[in-house]
């Protein structure tokens, strides 16, 4: 961290003048150092060629520290991940501030290098940027938002109207930990351990996918807010196909599920950050399995469901005391229905 | 002189015998003329002097079949009309109906006796039937009732069963659902791998009636859809049952053989009696004497001390039971929260894992219902479930206006309520909506209403909670339709149900109700569940209810009644309960509690918490056994020196945390259970006379489901004795969510917006 005469932010550092020079200059630039961004313009000259992937996110999450990672690393990795569920490669980030005064430098700093080492880690580079400050009370500690381009794919080839009768549905990995980390640390529960959040970046495993697999995977998707379920289900009434799921395969961290148990939530419908879903060709289903099994954002992935042709729009899932469950979309909180 | 007279018979009059007793009063008063249905009823022409005419309009009133239920009639002269004998006169194919659907009626005294006779032609036949018995709902495809309207029409009748069906004298004389063993519904006895036994119903029936003797569990169709049944006093083919059926704890229905069997094992009052030999044939819930030697009663009912009891339906059971003598347990054939199975691929589908043996029929079910089922305090019925033999009418409301409307009603316990013409028409009881089979049965049976009446909702009523399956469903239909669709608060609509069924929205006097059960969307947003509203001149109002305390851990608080019971007592003495939870759980409750958003003034979490704290239980396997178990606690106490835990406290909402805090002083003071449980119930009906007494009401009306416990029912009544103040109770609906639908059609209807 860089020497400087202040250890909060205030409003000044938000105004494009002296002090925002100072804050940038002490570091960011160094810190997320490359060519783009050295040329200190307006804006940033890329060069991008064929069919190309533009994406968007604002991250707000409150603690901005948790176990497992902070706001920073999620923002990178959320456009990150969503750059690549449209099958591209990520490529240029631009990331902006909203910074609520008040905020320690010492914490914008942990943020930044988070971001440096997640962009590295992806393999992308911030190549413009911006920072505002606001009044105490207007914001949350710090808002940021990222927004990320690439190429796509050639053999990549992702569209709802892809998904046909009979595809397999691959999940990546554990659900939940991202929300129940994040609620933990929030409301101040102590679980048995600690619950760490999965966010992590997605590229490189999914790239590996769509080269071995290319159009056999016809729809990958993040299960972030609002978890599976929700993702699951807007999927279904889009495309008018039904999903039929089954709660004995869904991988989930054994802590994670009693922490859910304890708090009588769905895991479902709980957050996630380094997951994905893939709707593949039934045919590739179990060779996309063991591909992705040997990846190391893959350990845990295993297949929740298909893709059929009775009750198209609807989520089914099948529990694993047999049983079978609407899966509808929650407007909100998790309520009460039983009288 | 003659003149021609037309009489016009409306309510519950097609598909009970109507036209045939029309046309043997029309044989005794020796009138020509004719008799048919049409869109009203009944529909009588004859030719007769004015003073005839009204004499056999008399007889024809006084003597109508007894499972008829006339709501109106008409007579006027008309041009006159020569006749020629008297006619009964097929229905007309097409016409707007405007009459009730008629429900499933128990097999009658007549064709018992013939089922039992030797020499009779229908001894041991499983689907014997008359104008007075047998299925009808649950068989009905089109209206009016006729047999090319039901399933039954794919059984062609045989020369004999034709000669009696066309036969003015004969009893089944028009009989729609008429058969025998030569031409009738045929039995398939099967063990779980497919293979299939032979014989005729008789011996099919023995063979049943040996492997249930044996101790295995069978899954037989009977009319409404199908049961599992096995031995009542086989503590092992029990145990099995529970095991497969996923139901640890929730007590199981009981067949018994004979009424005089019941009288030998239960207490019976005469309106109990009434009850089980009825029409309707529901389950009774019934108090034992001291001890049933040859029953397995901590199998069927644990940790109660109470059994519901049914007596045979159909002619199949009535055989069965015939040749086995003594009590089977008779569950409705589904798996887990499974609405209730009548097709045969799906039965052999889905309880193929639990039943050993199959005996199928090959009547198709339209209509599959679960048995209803009653309790009794003295002469008050209580309704747990409105279902088989009173599904699908509700004859005491006519609607107002000639808007169609559906009310999609509540999730847990669904129904709906359709008003396409100038009757009101609720389902029966469906079940629970989270359940994927449950909700298309919920979804196509609203689809074969539709066809039924071949008319589409205008509007469409919905519970103001965002997430109820029904909710969802109603939106989606008003979309689909393009209807309007209203949401309605859930207590509210509860309340609309007592006010509905006793049509009292025109009431003079202002009515107090008392609305408690576990939980309902509020208008503040919280969870309501101890609600008291003020009704009067079309407009209702919240007035008190049961002080906030905290909701904890969504659809897990209403499993886990030490959440309820943590969840009230008060911060300083939070302790009491700590051993109830593991280290990990304690610490986070306690800290979920600390600013937690999510209030509730549910009475049946009050329960809960109550029962929690009493040592009764922590943690439920089924929906209200927590309220149930604490019900036979506070029965159990003989004494009457029960405690008010509000006594000289003085309030403006209830105060929750009181009553807990003193319920655990008396624990503390030596107390014993019985006696504390019934102090509580004891508490609950003070309060509710304190209320009226405070703000002048002389009117209560209650609802939800904290009012289907029969102890505070009994209190209530006793402390309304000569107190000038009246009690409305719902009767022929549920007391629980099976009402909401109703009700919210009432509150649509009555209640200012
Ligand atoms: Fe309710
Ligand atoms: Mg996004
Ligand atoms: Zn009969
Ligand atoms: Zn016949």
């Amino acid at each position: 961290m860089p020497k400087l005469d202040f250890d909060v932010i205030t409003l000044g550092h938000g105004s494009g003048g002296v002090l925002t020079n100072r804050l940038l200059d002490s570091g960011v630039f160094d810190l997320l150092k490359n060519d783009i961004l050295d040329e200190r313009h307006d804006g940033a000259f890329l060069e991008l060629h064929g069919k190309t992937a533009f994406s968007t996110d604002s991250f707000l999450v409150s603690p901005i520290f948790f176990p497992g990672g902070n706001i920073g690393e999620l923002a990178v990795n959320g456009t990150v991940n969503d750059l690549a569920m449209c099958g591209a490669t990520p490529k240029y980030l631009s990331l902006s501030f909203i910074i609520e005064e008040g905020l320690p430098v010492k914490e914008f700093w942990d943020i930044l290098v988070a971001i440096k080492f997640a962009c590295e880690k992806a393999g992308v580079q911030i190549v413009t940027g911006d920072t505002k400050v606001v009044e105490k009370g207007k914001g949350d500690k710090i808002f940021v938002n990222t927004s990320g381009v690439g190429p796509i794919h050639p053999k990549a080839n992702i569209r709802v109207k892809n998904i046909s009768v009979g595809d397999k549905i691959i999940i990546s990995g554990n659900v939940a930990s991202h929300g129940m980390a994040i609620m933990s640390v929030r409301e101040g529960l102590e679980f048995g351990s600690e619950i760490k959040s999965d966010t992590t970046n997605l590229n490189h495993t999914i790239l590996r996918l769509i080269e071995l697999f290319g159009e056999s995977i016809h729809l990958l998707t993040d299960p972030t807010r609002g978890g599976v379920a929700t993702v699951l289900k807007e999927i279904a009434q889009s495309s008018e196909i039904g999903i039929d799921l089954f709660q004995r395969d869904f991988p989930m961290d054994e802590q994670v599920a009693s922490a859910c148990e304890l708090l009588g939530l769905d895991p479902l419908y709980v957050a996630n950050e380094g997951l994905f879903i893939a709707f593949v060709s039934e045919s590739v289903a179990d060779a996309v399995l063991t591909a992705l099994q040997e990846d190391e954002n893959g350990q845990n992935a295993r297949i929740i469901g298909s893709v059929v042709a009775e009750h198209p729009k609807q989520v089914i899932m099948e529990s694993a005391i047999g049983g079978k469950r609407v899966i509808s979309m929650l407007p909100g909180e998790q309520l009460p229905r039983i009288c | 002189m003659q003149k021609t007279f037309e009489i016009t018979i409306s309510g519950q009059v097609q598909g009970v015998g109507f036209r045939p007793f029309v046309y043997s009063l029309s044989k005794q008063f020796q009138l020509r003329g004719s008799v048919c249905n049409n869109q009203d009823g009944v529909l009588i022409h004859i030719n007769a002097s004015e003073e005839k005419a009204t004499n056999f309009l008399v007889q024809l009133l006084e003597n109508a079949p007894s499972i008829s239920i006339i709501q109106s009639h008409k007579i006027s002269e008309i041009p006159f009309q020569e006749f020629d004998g008297f006619k009964i006169i097929p229905s007309e194919a097409k016409h707007q109906t405007n009459i009730p659907l008629t429900p499933d009626f128990s097999i009658c005294e007549s064709c018992k006796a013939e089922i039992r006779d030797k020499s009779n032609r229908r001894y041991g036949y499983a689907f014997t039937t008359c104008t007075n018995c047998g299925p009808r709902f649950a068989a009905t495809t089109k209206f009016p009732f006729e047999r090319s309207n039901t399933t039954v029409s794919a059984f062609k009748m045989c020369a004999t069963c034709q000669s009696e069906y066309i036969n003015p004298d004969d009893r089944r004389f028009h009989s729609q659902t008429n058969g025998c063993p030569d031409c009738g519904i045929q039995l398939k006895l099967q063990d779980y791998d497919g293979r299939q036994f032979d014989g005729d119903h008789k011996e099919l029936v023995k063979k049943t009636s040996d492997f249930i003797r044996k101790g295995s569990i069978l899954a037989l169709k009977n009319t409404n859809g199908y049961l599992l049944c096995c031995d009542a006093n086989n503590k092992s083919a029990i145990e099995r049952l529970r095991e497969k059926k996923q139901r640890p704890a929730k007590p199981f229905a009981l067949l018994y053989p004979s009424l005089e069997r019941i009288k030998k094992d239960f207490n019976l009052s005469a309106t109990e009696e009434n009850a089980l030999t009825s029409s309707v044939a529901p389950i009774v819930i019934l108090n034992p004497k001291k001890s049933i030697p040859d029953l397995e009663q901590d199998g069927i009912a644990p940790g109660l001390n109470q059994f519901g009891v049914m007596l045979p339906s159909s002619a199949l059971l009535t055989v069965l039971m015939d040749e086995l003598g003594t009590p089977i347990i008779a569950t409705s054939g589904n798996v887990h929260g499974s609405p209730i199975i009548s097709k045969e691929s799906e039965a052999i589908q889905k309880l193929s894992g639990v039943a050993d043996y199959f005996l199928h029929h090959d009547l198709e079910v339209t209509f599959p219902q679960d048995d209803s089922v009653f309790r009794f305090t003295d002469e008050h019925q209580i309704t747990l479930r409105r279902s088989r033999g009173l599904a699908p009418n509700f004859l005491n409301m006519t609607p107002s206006g000639n808007e169609k409307i559906l009310a999609m009603g509540a999730h847990l316990k669904s129904t709906f309520t359709f008003v396409p013409n100038s009757h009101t028409y609720m389902s029966p009881y469906l079940g629970n909506l989270d359940s994927y089979d449950v909700s298309e049965r919920f979804q196509n049976s609203i689809g074969q209403f539709e066809k039924l009446f071949q008319t589409q909702p205008e509007v469409i009523l919905i519970d103001a909670h965002p997430q109820y399956q029904s909710s969802i469903l109603g939106r989606e239909l008003a979309e689909k339709w393009n209807a309007e669709y209203i949401s309605i608060q859930h207590h509210k609509a509860h309340f609309a149900s007592v006010l509905g069924e006793h049509d009292l929205f025109d009431s003079k006097e202002k009515i107090l109700g008392l609305v408690w059960d576990g939980t309902g969307f509020g208008e503040d947003n919280m969870i309501w569940g101890g609600e008291s509203f003020t009704y009067q001149n079309h407009e209702m109002e919240r007035l008190i209810h049961f002080e906030y305390y905290d909701w904890l851990a969504a659809d897990k608080m209403a499993k886990e009644p030490r959440l309820s019971f943590l969840s009230i007592l008060p911060n300083a003495e939070k302790e009491i309960a700590r051993k109830k939870f593991s280290e990990t759980e304690w610490k986070v409750y306690l800290k979920m509690l600390e600013n937690n958003p999510l209030k509730t003034s549910s009475v049946g979490r009050l329960f809960d918490a109550v029962a929690s704290l009493l040592g009764i239980i922590d943690v439920t396997s089924y929906e209200g056994e927590a309220a149930m178990l604490l019900e036979n606690q506070a029965r159990m106490y003989v004494g009457n020196d029960e405690v008010d835990f509000l006594a000289g406290v003085v309030f403006e909402n209830i105060p929750t945390k009181t009553i807990i805090q003193n319920i655990h002083q008396a624990m503390v003071d030596g107390f014993s259970i019985p006696r504390i449980a019934n102090s509580f119930i004891h508490t609950l009906a003070r309060v509710i006379f304190n209320i009226a007494k405070q703000h002048n009401f002389s009117c209560i009306a209650c609802s939800g489901g904290v009012f289907q416990n029969a102890v505070l029912i009994e209190k209530l009544i006793k402390l309304a004795e000569n107190s000038g103040i009246k009690l409305k109770f719902n009767r022929i609906l549920s007391s629980n969510d099976e009402n909401i639908s109703f009700g919210q059609l009432s509150y649509y209807q009555h209640i200012k917006k």
